[in-house]
């Protein structure tokens, strides 16, 4: 496996846990009778502070990832030079055209399914009239979008930008 | 008449000429990745000009030794 693809994969890695947990909590919250389901600061402050969670924790992955990366490479060269890791190091992490064409027609993808889902929330809105609903909606869509984002840098890796 | 173009390389048997150069430096003389090196040589990955002519370069051959270009018309015909 790449280091693209790992690193793409730690991204998806880091987002798909706070989203479980945030449904964790608010499950658990509204069924304990600790928060309304209509209050909407409760899920402004909710979402922020799991928005904020979710940066933070990819942050902190990918300083980890790459500190791993590093060793690896460092263990792999052996005794070498240490301007001879450094090189090795930088052309691993190298990002040129095709990465960026991968990451343009992923976002473009990820962008799609977020439109989507606040067209549908829009929608819910417009029905039931439900507040909290919609922002789920919207916040439930942003998270799909990202991994959905994820999955297809990782199938464009495997199988090449022409083939998909 | 619609056309289908298809780039195809020899950079495998470039390498192998260059004295069995890995995918790894080739990557790192060209300035890509070792990522992008696979993809073009399977023919998954058409690159832009410029990364063609670096590729070209670090073999220093002209970029129709390294990529040629198979044109296909809709009836399956090769010109």
């Amino acid at each position: 496996m790449s280091y693209q693809e790992k690193r793409t994969l730690v991204n998806i890695l880091s987002g798909v846990p706070v989203f479980i947990a945030y449904g964790i909590y608010v499950f658990v919250r509204i069924r304990s009778g600790s928060a309304e389901p209509n209050d909407l600061r409760f899920w402004g402050i909710t979402m922020l502070t799991f928005i904020g969670i979710g940066v933070a924790s990819a942050i902190v992955l990918q300083i980890l990832f790459h500190i791993g990366l590093s060793i690896s490479i460092a263990i792999k060269k052996g005794d070498g030079k240490e301007s001879e890791i450094e090189k090795d190091i930088e052309a691993t992490i190298i990002e040129d055209e095709m990465d960026k064409l991968i990451e343009l027609k992923s976002l473009k993808l990820g962008f799609s399914i977020t439109g989507i889902g606040f067209v549908i929330a829009l929608i819910f809105l417009a029905v039931t009239g439900s507040a909290a609903g919609m922002l789920n909606i919207v916040f439930f869509s942003f998270g799909l979008g990202s991994i959905s984002e994820g999955f297809l840098s990782l199938r464009y890796y495997r199988k090449g930008l022409k083939n998909v | 008449m619609s056309k289908k173009y298809e780039i195809t390389n020899r950079i495998r048997e470039l390498r192998f000429f260059a004295g069995e150069m890995t995918q790894q430096e080739l990557a790192r003389r060209a300035a890509v990745s070792r990522q992008t090196i696979i993809a073009v040589e399977a023919g998954k990955y058409a690159p832009s000009l410029e990364m063609a002519f670096r590729i070209a370069d670090v073999f220093g051959v002209a970029i129709t030794e390294v990529f040629t270009c198979v044109v296909h018309e809709l009836e399956g015909k090769k010109t």
